[in-house]
């Protein structure tokens, strides 16, 4: 007999996760995503730079499935190497939000006192610029880059990580079970450690995958705007941007990726709604 | 030497409207291995008692005086000091069950967690200690596996896992904050009487916290009535039932159904207290029962009335105290 949770087999949270559908949906369009990234690294249908004026503008045929740019490089090829920047720029944003966010607001809820204001005053700073103005600003500083602009992504993630995590750590501090932990002679990091975090996963999580998607958003704007992924690498945000002026000309070259963001970002957001489901014992009926 | 022993203690609360004695001058000792209850009604002081002890007071409270565990004094040690004692020679066991156990971790883990944080046990031995606990405290294998959740169980199992937490690393005084009030009657009993076994059984001191005078007959040696953050009568359990001799003492017996006396005839109401506790920020000067109490006189008014000896193991804070023995 263990007292880790009799339900934590891999195996019984697929049995739970298979009866909702917005998991099983969110979960292929992300391992879909993913695969499709991945196969782009090795092989892509043409290769993802050269140009073939000749064949420019085509509309989607056998040979090119989604039809080719202004310059006759293959759509679908770009699409997919995009998804690889898509990834990495989701990834690392979120990853620099919730990593920093989420450590100070737990700090912040477990201190109180002037820590709390310190953390919360400088959130509020940063939240009163726009998210997208203030990125523009820090990839102007610190130059045009797919990098930077992840780093500038990244930077406005903090404060919404560390909001959501000290007001979702507060309500806890409040309740019986960490009094009783602190009965039980812990101090106020291993509580937020053990007792804090866990009863906030399910809500970081559906951040998360919130943050993901609006990630995804960002880093299109910023290359729409010539501030993220430099040409000639692919980014989804960038083939919106040049597929903008060749509107009337070629419109499925603005549906293809812009299909592909929508696709993804719901992909991910069902995804975290059915995640927060399974991580929740109590909502995971399985007894 | 008692185990425990509270000197002089009071506690201030810094409200917008100023400091709030909310905790006067209260004192008594606890021996080890026995039981000391605590009664009052809601708002007198029994909870933050507790938590001053615990060291667990709002942060807007002040505390002065002092608090003796094991020869130490709780209120000078730092929170890494107080941190090794809590739950590994002081333990306490909450009112409300359903919010005292953290609802993602398992009950077993619940359990073992103290074992493995104060006494540096392994993950196998503290599973089978957890194991062995829960089954102390009637959560038998395998029907009540430490897999289960604390949503899975009553109320009254919820409240044994609490029980099960506590009495974990061996703890020499259990303080219990009104452990049944959250519970049905039949469950009541038999937690109270779990109480009693396994504080007989490991010889540890039972501070009972309850406003339930059938409680505390039952399952103390010694008691303390509260009121207003003071203490108004203390005594063995058995001399302050026969003699009650505070009138706040008795009318909270009169106000309590079926504490000593049978089921109440049909059409009899029970009594309460008119008037309401004086308000914390604007406590009188003279005693604080007074301007409730049915023999107040003048000399009631103008001073509080110190603490005086009816015998050698009864106290009581009146200037007019019932003298007769209680007419049971």
């Amino acid at each position: 007999m263990s007292i880790e949770p009799a339900a934590a087999g891999w195996r019984e949270y697929w049995a739970h996760g298979r009866g909702s559908a917005a998991f099983v949906i969110g979960l292929a369009v992300t391992a879909l995503l993913v695969a499709v990234a991945l196969v782009s690294l090795v092989w892509t249908p043409y290769p993802v730079d050269v140009m073939d004026i000749p064949a420019k503008l085509q509309p989607p045929s056998a040979a090119h499935w989604l039809g080719t740019d202004q310059f006759g490089r293959d759509v679908l090829s770009r699409l997919m190497a995009g998804a690889v920047n898509s990834i990495v720029v989701s990834l690392v944003a979120v990853g620099i939000g919730a990593g920093l966010g989420v450590p100070l607001g737990a700090l912040a809820a477990a201190r109180r006192g002037w820590i709390e204001e310190v953390v919360m005053r400088f959130n509020d700073f940063t939240f009163a610029f726009p998210a997208l103005l203030s990125a523009v600003m820090i990839t102007a500083i610190l130059g045009p880059g797919a990098v930077n602009s992840i780093i500038a992504i990244g930077i406005f993630n903090v404060p919404v990580f560390a909001r959501l995590t000290r007001g979702g750590a507060l309500s806890l501090w409040k309740r019986d079970f960490v009094l009783a932990a602190r009965v039980a002679g812990k101090g106020r990091t291993r509580i937020s450690l053990e007792h804090i975090l866990p009863n906030i996963a399910g809500l970081l999580i559906v951040q998360m995958t919130i943050q993901f998607a609006l990630a995804i958003l960002a880093e299109a704007g910023l290359s729409y705007l010539g501030l993220g992924t430099q040409p000639p690498a692919p980014s989804w945000g960038k083939m919106l941007n040049e597929a903008q002026t060749l509107l009337y000309l070629a419109p499925q070259l603005a549906i293809f990726p812009g299909l592909a963001i929508m696709v993804t970002v719901l992909g991910l957001n069902l995804l975290g709604d059915g995640l927060r489901d399974l991580l929740d014992p109590r909502l995971r009926r399985l007894r | 030497m008692s185990l425990l022993s509270v000197h002089g203690l009071s506690v201030t609360l810094e409200t917008p409207a100023g400091p709030a004695a909310i905790l006067q001058d209260v004192s008594f000792d606890l021996a080890a291995g026995g039981s000391l209850g605590l009664v009052g009604e809601s708002g007198c002081g029994k909870s933050i008692t507790a938590l001053a002890v615990m060291g667990l007071l709002p942060e807007r409270a002040q505390a002065t005086g002092a608090i003796v565990f094991e020869g130490r004094d709780l209120l000078a040690l730092p929170e890494a000091g107080l941190c090794k004692i809590r739950g590994r020679r002081l333990a306490m066991v909450f009112q409300e069950p359903m919010t005292a156990l953290n609802p993602v971790k398992t009950i077993g883990f619940q359990v073992a967690e103290g074992l493995r944080w104060h006494l540096g046990l392994g993950r196998a031995d503290a599973e089978a200690r957890a194991i062995r606990l829960l089954d102390r405290v009637g959560l038998p294998q395998p029907r009540f596996s430490p897999a289960l959740y604390p949503h899975q169980l009553s109320g009254g199992q919820r409240q044994r896992v609490v029980i099960a937490m506590a009495l974990a690393c061996d703890p020499a005084l259990l303080i219990a904050d009104e452990p049944t009030t959250a519970l049905d009657v039949t469950s009541q009993a038999a937690i109270l009487d779990l109480l009693a076994e396994v504080a007989a059984e490991a010889g540890l001191a039972l501070l009972l916290i309850t406003h339930d005078l059938a409680v505390v007959w039952q399952n103390t040696r010694e008691m303390l009535v509260m009121y207003a953050g003071r203490v108004v009568e203390r005594g063995l359990t058995r001399q302050v039932f026969e003699r009650m001799a505070h009138p706040y003492t008795r009318a909270l017996l009169a106000a309590s159904p079926g504490a000593l006396d049978a089921a109440l005839p049909p059409g009899r109401r029970l009594a309460t207290i008119p008037g309401l506790v004086p308000d914390p920020l604007h406590r009188p000067p003279g005693c604080v029962f007074a301007s409730r109490c049915p023999r107040m006189r003048d000399d009631c008014l103008p001073a509080q009335p110190g603490e005086r000896n009816l015998g050698p193991t009864h106290g009581v804070a009146c200037l007019h105290p019932h003298r007769e023995v209680m007419p049971v």
